[in-house]
């Protein structure tokens, strides 16, 4: 396979960062060119264990994520029913959880556990930000910060589903569908952080506002609470539920937010480059990689490889 | 025989004196005990006058004879009534421990007859919107939870005060009022709502105001439903008893019992929602309020006309959230479509889910 100059780039990077040798450097670059030029073909022929392959998620983030969305459905759970209580199922929701009394404690006391999970990320975030960053380990592309490639990212993947192109783009750890979800539920979190406490303790916000805007904060708060909640407990139903338990591939469900692993085949599909971050780290997938090539005949012969060079220049 | 007993009980029934739970001297329930008596009144309205003598007995007013209130009745049978009882009458048979005079409710009824509430008992006009004392106020049952004293408390009292009867009396009318026979915070908004969210009645004596010129409250016409759309009110309507219900904020402060009946309106300078009493009344709540805090909209409505600010971000609100729905499971649908089209299946079999015929490029080397 001829990589692409922004996939040649990540492999350089990562062989770099991970100081491999010569020989090993002969052997990733053998490998690499001895793939297919249709990705599609490695994704659709790889073997994946459902439960995951390749590491991608460390402990900690798995927890922040189990904290962050047990929280936020038993946020949403106790809450909604309240801002909307005059819909029919409002009442028998709250009724549920114990009536009013019982549920505003569970809510203040699980909003203190998501604000806590949110402070455990964003700690966690930046030492192993650091770490990389002293170390020289750090990647921008390969970090969850929105890069202009994203938005190339996702018009090309559009292309592809419309049928525009053949492949989809080579995304990296953090495709751009991953990045918007993201940024979504961190702004989503203030907002809920910074109306929620103006439920809580409105002399506060009263008293550190200017005079005059404090009554516009306070109804902008108001509405912000509930709109916001909703708009996020829909997303997730509606599209975060989607991609991890209903899309195909998917289904029943991907178990990377357990087991912190990816599948082969998703990596290679949607995390190209960061398959190729692990080809460099991991000799064992390179192994794998060229017994399944083999297997498989996927190989591309030199011959052929020198055909598509001289084609593509 | 059994004819024989039927012939006993029957006599003895003739011979027996109806036993009242309650004095009745003056002879009202000769008539006033037949469960049909009553009149459709002008209105159309159909009216009781039955006196039932056991639920009668046990209520608050069991204790006062039918002239003490009914003052204006001097003969049987009596002639048609025009006035009725007012709350105000002094009851003749009952003292009043504390001054020695006759009881009356006459000092509450004053407070409320100069209260944004108070009308005479006979109405006409848009007073007779106004609650008249009967239209929140029933005659309760006495002491409904509690049948009889507990028994070691009157042991207890007898062996000084001697009297079993006194003791017992004096226990209830003590615990009655020591227990809180307050209406709930939810019961309170469901009073004031009965008048205040009546489209009709506010629409009357909005039109009145503007006609006479008269300056009514910024939010008298959508009182109940914006404190409804407030967090007060919704967490008081789930019961929650420690958010503020109309009468935190309306009426004053030191003593509810009496305060309560003296409803004034916000223009009023003695009403606690008057502009200079307003920070004083979001402090007996809010303890650390300021200046600033006052500002913040306690009846707050999304209304276009009431508050364009809020209308417009509730408008703008709901429309990104809906546009940002539509554009994401709208993403996930195209990209569903294209991965489908491309040989996907829904579930991974043997290590793949790449086991469909694609339409567009290579398939998986089975």
């Amino acid at each position: 396979m001829k990589l692409s100059a922004e996939a040649q780039n990540v492999l350089e990077a990562s062989m770099r960062i991970n100081e491999i040798d010569d020989k090993e450097r002969e052997d990733i670059e053998s490998l690499v060119a001895s793939m297919p030029e249709d990705r599609v073909l490695l994704y659709k022929n790889v073997v994946s264990n459902p439960i995951g392959d390749i590491h991608r998620y460390s402990i900690h983030i798995r927890i922040q994520h189990m904290l962050t969305f047990v929280t936020f459905l038993t946020l949403a759970f106790t809450g909604l029913p309240i801002a909307f209580m005059d819909h029919i199922w409002a009442t028998p929701i709250n009724e549920l959880v114990g009536g009013i009394d019982i549920s505003r404690v569970i809510h203040r006391t699980l909003a203190a556990v998501m604000i806590f999970s949110m402070i455990y990320h964003v700690v966690y975030l930046f030492y192993v930000v650091l770490i990389k960053v002293i170390s020289g380990r750090f990647e921008l592309q390969r970090s969850i910060i929105p890069v202009l490639k994203d938005v190339r990212d996702f018009k090309h993947d559009m292309q592809y589903f419309v049928g525009m192109r053949d492949q989809r783009p080579e995304m990296d750890k953090f495709m751009y569908k991953q990045k918007i979800h993201y940024f979504a539920a961190a702004f989503g979190n203030l907002v809920m952080i910074i109306s929620g406490s103006s439920f809580i303790f409105p002399e506060f916000w009263a008293a550190i506002l200017p005079s005059g805007s404090a009554s516009y904060f306070q109804e902008m708060m108001r509405l912000s609470h509930p709109h916001e909640a909703l708009l996020a407990l829909l997303v997730i139903a509606f599209w975060h539920w989607y991609n991890v338990h209903l899309a195909p591939g998917r289904f029943p469900m991907q178990w990377t937010f357990l087991t912190g692993k990816i599948t082969r085949e998703h990596q290679i599909e949607e995390h190209f480059m960061e398959y190729l971050r692990n080809l460099v780290e991991l000799p064992e997938e390179r192994n794998y990689l060229r017994d399944l090539l083999d297997a498989r005949e996927l190989t591309l012969e030199p011959e052929e490889a020198l055909q598509v060079e001289e084609g593509n220049s | 025989m059994r004819k024989c007993n039927l012939i006993v009980i029957l006599v003895s029934l003739f011979f027996m004196n109806p036993v009242w739970a309650f004095e009745d001297d003056s002879g009202c329930l000769l008539c006033h005990k037949y469960p049909k008596m009553g009149r459709i009144n002008e209105q159309g309205v159909k009216r009781s006058y039955q006196v039932i003598p056991n639920a009668f007995g046990s209520t608050v007013h069991r204790n006062v004879p039918c002239t003490d209130c009914h003052d204006y009745i001097k003969q049987l049978p009596h002639r048609e009534i025009k006035q009725g009882v007012s709350c105000d009458s002094e009851c003749h048979s009952i003292k009043n421990p504390a001054t020695g005079k006759n009881f009356s409710h006459k000092s509450i009824y004053d407070k409320y007859k100069g209260s944004v509430h108070g009308r005479d008992k006979i109405e006409t006009g848009l007073d007779a919107d106004k609650p008249y004392c009967v239209t929140c106020h029933t005659n309760p049952i006495y002491n409904p939870n509690e049948d009889k004293p507990p028994k070691r408390i009157v042991d207890r009292c007898v062996v000084c005060h001697e009297d079993r009867k006194f003791v017992t009396n004096w226990y209830k009318h003590t615990s009655r009022r020591i227990k809180e026979v307050k209406r709930t915070p939810s019961e309170i908004v469901q009073l004031c709502s009965s008048c205040h969210r009546d489209k009709t009645l506010i629409d009357r004596h909005l039109e009145a105001a503007k006609k006479e010129g008269r300056e009514l409250g910024s939010k008298y016409a959508i009182a109940v439903e914006s404190y409804d759309e407030s967090f007060h009110g919704k967490v008081t309507k789930y019961g929650f008893t420690k958010a503020a219900n109309c009468l935190d904020c309306h009426a004053k402060k030191d003593n509810y019992y009496m305060n309560v009946h003296d409803i004034r309106p916000s223009r009023d300078p003695e009403s606690p929602v008057h502009d200079n009493n307003k920070l004083e009344t979001c402090r007996s709540c809010h303890t650390h309020a300021d200046e600033n805090y006052v500002e913040l909209d306690p009846h707050p409505t999304s209304k276009k006309g009431e508050n364009p600010f809020r209308y417009y971000a509730n408008l703008i609100y709901g429309w990104v959230g809906d546009i940002v729905l539509v554009l994401l499971v709208g993403m996930a649908m195209i990209e569903t479509f294209g991965r489908r089209r491309d040989g996907v299946s829904f579930r991974m079999r043997m290590g793949s889910s790449w086991w469909r015929k694609s339409s567009k490029s290579k398939d998986r080397i089975k």
